[in-house]
């Protein structure tokens, strides 16, 4: 079904021309893990601790943003109740100021919740109870280095991507997406003639190889849209095909 | 074309007048008040034009009366003094004095038949027509007249201009020379027609005008009563509607105020009832969510010790790995039993939204088999779907169609006895059906009663291959109850089962009818090879 882009499939192992961008993306990786169950973060830091990550821990709401600064992880694991200060509301302000992605650990899997939290900036959620193996190759992929291509920068619509230096402009201005922004808009782009459903997207973007939740892409295509379109109600760079998914907007 | 607009006009009408009781009272009121004014109108117009007629009548029957007297004086005078040979122009004289004292321009003298001596004077006619005015029996009724008295009647006066005016012929006897002369007078009372013409005018008018005054008291009487009655209609819609707090403006002490006090106690008693209700279900929604989480975080700490543990389980000594091996494959069953349990918890508290979208339910359907073809082949039991087309998208949450699939596709490969199980999938104008046959064991009717019954199990001695919980079927029940869809069975001991999952098509459509059969026909499509 999923035609593989070698370009765009993180292969395991990685090639070895990439070793020190690995290195530097998975091993030694700084974590910070939001969450008000000391157990749980205990064990939680044991099983990164084991894949070689470096875990950060904080217990409350109200200092994640301060622990946030001070750790300076390269992900964060976040726990959506916490005491102080809601784990959406941390998500949104860590957001405000970072693109460093963010998986929430969530005892909910209601639509409100997870949406919510997903709107608020979160690039991928856990459901609890989750087993280390899952909660790994969450946090694998959203360290995972971005895919290189033979191409230097891509067209979509009017804006120009500049793939190896992670920047997406319409003419001078710059628009700042997350990495997960920037790799789902790269996704579209590399194929501007394919119209990937859902379920690609979430294979290609969030490495997901079985059904997984397709609001993970719908949220994040709003998000995307919200920064990249001039009008979002009227999408020119991320269009919908509607009953299929979505594919790039033609080059103008 | 022009039938069906009238016909169409015709059943608006009847449409307002079936649900407008205002249009229905002032159309009756209007109606009978009418047809009173126009009885009284009519008689009114009758008795006053039958009056007048009356009234100039006598009066003329007098003034001619008079002139005939005069007139009959003058001959007589003339006769004495002039003897017979001037009498032409006597009459002349005479005639011209009568119609100078009765004000009228048409008049006859005629000679009545059957007299000896000279026609002198002869018959003369003043004015246009005049002799024809005159009838036989009028002629009859003057001449047979033995003493002096007038005769009238009606008769229709034909004008130079074509027009015809309504008039009255006096009649009465004169005696000229000896003989009987009978003397005419013609009046045209053309305005007593006008006078009559103008009450009738104004008698129309005052009617329409006392009709239209009657219809618009009626229309503000009933407004005066209608208008609570719509008051509460509307109340009672938006109560209906969900604004609780709606309530009918109490005013006086009639019966309407009654009306309105009753109903807002009903009101306050059910909003009461409701928020109370809604209090409880909060409650209980909070109460799910809270175990929710309570329950899960050390389950997630004890499953990720457990893992650990697992993962390593090959440095233990023997008893400590199955120990491990134990403790992971038991905390995965609690962890199923938990989701289905909160889930179960969440349609109890009525808390569960659909997430619909398009879906190709083939696709779908095709996805969930792949998922299971392992488990399947490892049974013996070959997997098959067919999908005759003619299917388009289904606005459904997939997600719960998925859960239904792999529940009945899990059921089926548990009891399906390593014999071929087959999907299908059709659809129809209206919905879209899918159903998964297996040719296992099947059921006694008895089980069929229970088998969406929670934590009911077919054979509790059967061995579970995919680990259900209890709660499968009860949970596909409830989705396929919240998409507005049927999740039905069909069994026989022997035969194997059927469970047939039907969609509506749109979200909020409303199924009729389903596009498989229960039991599907097995006989067309495929062999199925009875092992």
């Amino acid at each position: 079904m999923l035609s593989h882009s070698a370009t765009l499939v993180r292969k395991l192992p990685p090639d070895p021309g990439d070793e020190t961008r690995q290195l530097r993306g998975q091993v030694n990786a700084r974590i910070l893990v939001v969450d008000d169950d000391t157990a749980l973060a205990e064990m939680i830091g044991i099983v990164l601790r084991t894949e070689g990550f470096e875990p950060f821990f904080c217990e409350d709401g109200l200092q994640a943003v301060e622990a946030f600064h001070s750790a300076k992880p390269d992900l964060v694991l976040l726990d959506l109740m916490l005491p102080g200060l809601d784990g959406i509301e941390v998500c949104s302000r860590i957001r405000e100021e970072s693109g460093v992605p963010i998986i929430m650990l969530t005892a909910k899997s209601d639509t409100s919740d997870v949406v919510k939290g997903l709107e608020s900036g979160a690039d991928d959620y856990v459901v609890k109870p989750f087993n280390p193996k899952e909660l790994v190759a969450r946090v694998r992929t959203r360290l995972r280095p971005t895919p290189q291509t033979s191409t230097g920068s891509l067209q979509v619509g009017d804006l120009t991507l500049d793939v190896a230096g992670h920047e997406v402009k319409r003419g001078e201005a710059k628009i700042n997406l997350t990495p997960l922004e920037f790799e789902l808009l790269l996704a579209l782009a590399l194929k501007p003639q394919q119209v990937f459903t859902r379920e690609m997207l979430l294979e290609q973007v969030w490495g997901y190889h079985y059904k997984a939740d397709t609001r993970l892409v719908n949220v994040h295509v709003q998000r995307l849209r919200a920064k990249v379109e001039e009008d979002p109600d009227n999408p020119k760079i991320v269009m919908t095909v509607r009953g299929v998914g979505y594919r790039a907007g033609s080059t103008t | 074309m022009r039938d069906f607009d009238l016909r169409a006009w015709f059943e608006n009408l009847a449409r307002l007048w079936r649900s407008s009781l205002q249009l229905r009272t002032v159309a009756i009121t209007v109606l009978l008040s009418g047809v009173a004014v126009g009885i009284i109108g009519g008689y009114m117009s009758f008795s006053v034009g039958t009056n007048l007629f009356d009234l100039r009548r006598t009066q003329l029957e007098g003034t001619s009366a008079n002139a005939t007297l005069a007139g009959q004086r003058y001959f007589d005078q003339a006769a004495e003094q002039a003897g017979v040979d001037d009498l032409d122009a006597t009459t002349s004289d005479a005639l011209r004095a009568i119609l100078s004292t009765t004000g009228t321009t048409q008049l006859a003298l005629l000679r009545s038949p059957g007299q000896a001596g000279s026609p002198v004077p002869q018959d003369r006619a003043v004015g246009f027509n005049t002799r024809d005015l005159v009838s036989a029996e009028m002629r009859a009724a003057v001449q047979d007249s033995s003493e002096p008295r007038t005769h009238s009647q009606s008769v229709a006066l034909p004008q130079e201009d074509g027009t015809v005016h309504p008039g009255v012929v006096v009649g009465s006897l004169l005696t000229i020379a000896g003989s009987d002369y009978e003397l005419y007078l013609v009046y045209d009372i053309i305005d007593l027609q006008q006078a009559l013409g103008f009450v009738q005018q104004t008698l129309v008018f005052g009617g329409l005008a006392l009709v239209l005054l009657i219809a618009a008291v009626a229309f503000l009487v009933v407004r005066l009563i209608v208008g609570p009655v719509q008051v509460a209609a509307e109340t009672s819609e938006r109560l209906a509607a969900g604004q609780l707090e709606v309530r009918i403006p109490v005013r006086g002490d009639d019966v309407i105020a009654t009306l309105a006090r009753s109903f807002n106690g009903m009101a306050a008693s059910l909003q009461n009832q409701i928020t109370r209700l809604a209090a409880l279900s909060q409650v209980q929604q909070r109460f799910v969510s809270d175990v929710s989480h309570e329950l899960r975080t050390p389950l997630t700490t004890i499953r990720l010790a457990g893992d650990v543990l697992y993962d390593q389980r090959e440095s233990f000594p023997p008893a400590t790995a199955r120990t491990a091996e134990l403790l992971h494959t038991q905390v995965e069953r609690f962890e199923l039993l938990l989701a289905d349990l909160l889930e179960m918890s969440r349609y109890d508290a009525g808390a569960v939204d659909m997430e619909t979208e398009p879906t190709n339910l083939v696709r779908l359907v095709e996805d969930a088999v792949a998922s299971v073809t392992t488990l399947a082949e490892s049974k013996g039991s070959p997997l098959r779907v067919v999908a005759p087309g003619g299917y388009f998208e289904a606005e459904v949450d997939a997600r719960r169609i998925r859960r239904i699939l792999q529940n009945l596709l899990g059921n089926a490969i548990d009891h399906g006895e390593g014999k071929p199980i087959v999907v299908y999938v059709d659809s129809d104008q209206k919905g879209v059906a899918i159903a998964v046959r297996d040719y296992g064991v099947g059921m006694t009717p008895a089980a069929m009663d229970r088998v969406f019954d929670r934590f009911w199990r077919a054979d509790p001695s059967r061995q579970r291959v995919t680990g259900g919980t209890g709660l499968g079927l009860a949970i596909s029940l409830e989705d396929a109850a919240l998409h507005g869809g049927w999740l039905e069975v069909w069994s026989s001991p022997g035969e194997g089962s059927c469970f047939r999952l039907t969609l509506p098509r749109v979200r909020g459509g409303v199924l009729t009818s389903s596009p498989v059969d229960l039991p599907p026909d097995d006989s067309i499509p495929l062999e199925v090879p009875h092992a």
